[in-house]
């Protein structure tokens, strides 16, 4: 087997959103080993670092690899003799994308084909010299016709001509240099830009190509950018080095980019800003408040991450404590820090892109941009207060939630109508209902929501509260666009709960009753988080109203407003409802033959479908339901062109197990809390292989045969008010 | 630093890497953008870089010359660099240096900010640059301009004036900056923003937000409309109807900060300035490529252009 190198590409680019940075890094990953298998003619074994915890460095590890990623083994059709082991890893920061792949053999394998001609009488005349199709076939091959030589292939009957055509292996560096510009070129850019002078595509100029394999440079070029052994580091480290840095070595690629400033790990860099936030709170002696997605894009714009804490003036803590965390987020990218009681203290962190801050400038700027922000917001509070919440009411009619559904008074007047109707049932005050669900989407109108978006609900809470609203109506209306993904809890309260529930079931099936259904990936509307929230919220506060009715209501509040069939609609909704509620035992844990088995046998039903599961759970590990399921299939078997009655005559039972069996029956049949049931059944599975090892069902005696039959019958019956353990495992 | 100072020097900054030094345009408008310097020179294939200040104005940003971070009308300085250079973004960097913004000291970002006019038909993508924390510029790389793919692409660079101002004062309210210094024989007075603009400010948002006749300014855009399309059908003008697009758009800043544009009407005026100044870019394209055929005299593509307007 021939040497291997490794191979690695840097394209430099001007700043790329955060957002490309991840989906490039893939993209280029799958097209450059598409193009490997295709062109490579290697068996491969591929381990592809995907985004492991440090991967980019791992990959040099002294051959030992740390990362996680996933491992798979491919081998091309064309594949010879030799296997070849590949390890991928990329990394990226604000200007860089940047992918290597170690194990590389330098040279592509010789490669021997075998191609088959006519046969040896059409080739060779009497004489025994070549005829004009064995010239042919010669030259077709590029071959001396002295090459050619007879012999009798499998599957076929008579001697044919044969040459033997020697592939000569191309040097992996050509391969590279002729495949390279075409993959960049063919990635995905969702945005993509042109630049200058040229029709070129990416997103954004690419300045800079860094192409080496082992030491040596890949002759590339692309869009006039020709690669080179040398990158550019962070912008303030060539202040002082007007030349670009060279890498010696694809291995000395990420220890020379940080010496020039650049932590070219994503994780690293996330890394390094976790510990310093952390360092910097306790220096205060409070914590970050935390939010995982802030830190992903810190980690992603910066090249160098150092944290930078700033002050601002006590006074703006009068805010709310979500205007404040939402402010400094949104405008500012910056995180709170509160103290051991929850309170924020006047004080954020932020990131900047540099290593220190030597003349306290960054700190200085930050504070001074978010005093002028923290303005803003604090003149949005105190205009909103100016008038009752309750005088957007009327504002609602201009604002349109969806053109056939209406506005969002038309939408506030729906949910109302359903709070209503379900306050009772759900035992929830009917006037508090009433009141909140005509509150709920009043601040859409307020200028603090106007500016965050993000506040909704929090902010109509906030200023009923303000206004001194009942608690239960002020919590209820802060809270009701929650649960907002599967992370964040079912609102606190019952009130907030129905007016939650209410408010999802109106978009979801007024959504539904004009035809805009989910389908596939496309959910714009983002229908089925709102119906997850609805199932989690039936299931979490064991609601005794089943989605089939739910829907019914909500249809009938939509009313002429529907451009689609209701019976059609309703079917749809349960088909969803139904695809939620299987998500939902997903979510909550349950294994798999549980979930299967327990759906079979009914899912409208939450509180009973909790019941089962639950009762199922506890008996999962029970080595008796393995056996109770194989009976169960067996059952199942033997009643699939059955008609069994469902009375039958136990003393015509022979079999001692039989007769046990109609014992059990009866104590199954008389019980009704599940956990007993399902003892019962486990205690089932004993008896049942016995019976099966004793009798034959299906009997020549006619009334025997009719008696097993409808005891099995009702044996499965009895299963199936828990579940349907044909389908355990 | 002075407001004329920074003018000064960003104008000198440009001057010596080959901008034209162009002039603000005067009618309303709500972005230096919108001066026919950017949107035509933006088009076409000839080369184009200038530089001039643009008085934007915004009336649902009036405040009444009350807030001290938002103003009815700011400054642009405004930069086109058409064909985009290589090194736009070290330029860029430079003439921020020009104004003695030491950077080794700083945390420059350049942040995903794509820019997008539907009123020009025009959309680009870039970044917002952040320095210390605050956004000061805009940079974008026009894609298209007037419903027109630009070929090649212009770079954009928008520098806010008065923000900047403030950032390198430190300054906590607009008014307090100066603007510069009046000499005398008397002695050296210095003029603040406020005192040349405060006054504005509160007239300009009570215009903006009470006293605008709302009939009046629907009349206005109608009118203005017309007489676009009369002017771009009838005699293949596209500058002078250009003109008439911008003050559509103003009318319609007017009519919105003053709460008369639903929000269903919304996209059908903004659709009406649009189409006008798609318009005028597709004269001016017709126009320009006419021009610059290799007939001596220009006569052949003059008369075909006339021709196709009659």
């Amino acid at each position: 087997m021939s040497a291997t190198k490794t191979f690695l590409l840097e394209l430099h680019c001007e700043e790329i959103p955060a957002r490309f940075l991840e989906p490039l890094a893939k993209d280029f990953s799958d097209l450059f080993k598409a193009m490997i298998e295709k062109e490579g003619s290697f068996s491969l074994r591929w381990d592809w670092l995907a985004g492991g915890k440090n991967s980019f460095s791992s990959l040099f590890a002294s051959g030992k690899l740390l990362g996680a990623g996933e491992i798979r083994e491919i081998r091309t059709p064309s594949s010879k003799t030799e296997e070849v082991k590949l390890f991928g890893a990329w990394a990226f920061s604000p200007r860089k994308l940047a992918w290597a792949i170690s194990g590389l053999p330098d040279q592509q394998p010789d490669q021997t084909e075998t191609q088959v001609g006519p046969p040896q009488r059409m080739c060779v005349d009497e004489a025994g010299k070549p005829t004009i199709q064995g010239l042919k076939f010669a030259e077709k091959w590029g071959v001396d016709v002295s090459a050619v030589r007879f012999e009798q292939p499998a599957g076929k009957k008579e001697p044919c001509a044969v040459v033997t055509i020697t592939r000569k292996g191309r040097p992996t560096i050509e391969l590279l240099a002729e495949a390279l510009p075409g993959l960049i070129a063919g990635l995905h850019v969702p945005k993509a830009m042109r630049w200058g002078k040229s029709d070129f595509e990416f997103v954004r100029p690419i300045r800079n190509i860094l192409c080496l394999f082992g030491e040596q440079v890949v002759p590339i070029t692309v869009d006039g950018v020709t690669a080179t052994n040398t990158t550019w580091g962070h912008r303030l480290f060539h202040r002082q080095n007007p030349e670009p840095i060279k890498i010696a070595t694809p291995e000395a690629y990420e220890e020379t980019l940080k010496t020039a400033g650049v932590v070219v790990s994503v994780d690293k860099r996330r890394d390094l800003l976790k510990q310093q936030l952390d360092d910097l709170a306790g220096k205060v002696g409070g914590r970050v408040v935390t939010d995982a997605e802030l830190l992903d894009t810190l980690a992603e714009i910066v090249e160098f991450p150092k944290i930078v804490r700033g002050d601002f003036p006590a006074t703006f803590l009068e805010l709310p404590k979500e205007v404040l965390v939402t402010s400094l987020r949104e405008h500012q990218k910056s995180f709170c820090i509160e103290d051991a009681g929850g309170a924020l203290m006047p004080c954020f962190l932020t990131a900047a892109n540099r290593m220190d801050d030597p003349a306290g400038f960054v700190k200085a700027g930050n504070e001074w941009v978010l005093k002028a922000r923290l303005y803003d917001a604090r003149f949005f509070y105190a205009e909103d207060r100016k008038l009752a919440l309750s005088t957007r009411l009327e504002k609602l009619k201009a604002l349109t939630f969806q053109r056939e559904l209406g506005s969002y008074f038309d939408k506030t007047e729906r949910v109302e109508a359903l709070a209503e109707r379900l306050a009772g049932t759900l035992k929830v005050d009917v006037n508090q209902a009433r009141e909140a669900a005509k509150r709920a989407k009043c601040d859409l109108r307020t200028l603090m929501v106007g500016e965050f978006p993000e506040l909704q609900g929090i902010m109509g809470g906030e200023y009923l509260k303000h206004e001194g609203a009942d608690e239960e109506v002020w919590m209820a209306v802060k809270e009701h666009y929650r649960p907002v993904g599967a992370e964040d809890a079912i609102p606190s309260t019952p009130l907030g709960c129905l007016l939650s529930l209410c408010d999802k079931l109106d978009t979801v099936a007024g959504c539904f009753a004009v035809g805009l259904i989910p389908t596939g990936s496309k959910d714009p509307l983002a229908l089925r988080r709102a119906g997850q929230g609805i199932v989690r919220i039936l299931w979490e506060r064991g609601w005794a109203t089943t989605p089939r009715d739910l829907i019914a209501l909500a249809l009938g509040a939509v009313g002429a407003r529907a451009t689609k069939p209701g019976p059609e609609t309703t079917e749809a909704l349960l088909t969803f409802f139904k695809d939620r509620v299987a998500y939902q035992l997903e979510q909550v844990g349950y294994a798999g033959s549980v979930r299967r088995s327990a759906l079979a046998t009914g899912w409208e039903d939450l509180t009973d479908l909790k019941a089962r599961c639950e009762a199922l759970s506890a008996f999962a590990e029970d080595a008796r339901f393995a056996s109770l399921a194989q009976s169960a299939k067996r059952i199942g078997n033997i009643l699939k062109d059955e008609a069994p009655a469902e009375a039958f005559a136990a003393a015509v039972l022979q079999d001692v197990t039989e007769k046990d069996l109609a014992e059990r029956l009866k104590t199954l049949e008389a019980t009704t809390e599940q956990t007993v049931l399902l003892a019962a059944l486990a205690d089932l599975a004993q008896p049942l292989e016995a019976f099966f090892n004793a009798v034959m069902v299906k009997c020549e005696d006619p009334a025997l045969r009719a008696a097993r039959l409808s005891l099995l019958h009702r044996l499965r019956q009895a299963f199936l008010r828990v579940a349907d353990f044909s389908l355990w495992q | 630093m002075h407001i004329q100072e920074l003018i000064l020097r960003l104008q000198r900054f440009w001057a010596d890497r080959g901008c034209l030094i162009g002039q603000p345009y005067d009618l309303e408008k709500g972005a230096g953008t919108m001066n026919p310097l950017t949107f035509f020179g933006a088009l076409g294939s000839k080369p184009w870089n200038v530089a001039y200040v643009e008085p934007s104005r915004r009336p649902a940003d009036g405040r009444y010359g009350e807030n001290p971070f938002r103003v009815y009308k700011h400054l642009q300085f405004q930069v086109i660099l058409k064909p985009s250079p290589a090194k736009v973004q070290d330029l860029y960097i430079e003439s921020l240096e020009a104004l003695g913004i030491d950077l080794s000291k700083h945390d420059l970002r350049f942040e995903e900010d794509n820019w997008e006019s539907p009123t020009l038909g025009a959309w680009g993508v870039g970044w917002q640059v952040v320095l210390d924390g605050m956004e000061i510029s805009q940079f974008t790389y026009f894609q298209q301009v007037g419903g027109l793919d630009c070929r090649p692409v212009s770079a954009e660079l928008t520098y806010g004036i008065e923000r900047i101002c403030m950032f390198l004062g430190g300054y906590d309210n607009i008014f307090d900056l100066v603007h510069g210094e009046v000499k005398t024989d008397d002695g050296v007075f210095p003029v603040t923003y406020g005192q040349m603009r405060q006054r504005e400010e509160f007239e300009l948002s009570a215009y903006s937000f009470e006293h605008a006749d709302i009939d009046l300014h629907r009349t206005l855009f109608d009118a203005f409309e017309k007489e676009g399309w009369r002017l771009l059908k009838d005699h293949g003008h596209f500058l002078s109807a250009y003109e008439q697009a911008l003050k559509m758009s103003h009318t319609f800043n007017v009519l919105d900060a003053r709460g008369a544009v639903s929000t269903t009407e919304r996209p059908g005026i903004i659709k009406r300035v649009r189409d006008l100044a798609c318009g005028c870019a597709k004269a001016f394209l017709e126009h320009e490529e006419g021009s610059s055929t290799d007939s001596p005299d220009g006569t052949d593509s003059k008369s075909k252009m006339q021709g196709g307007a009659k």
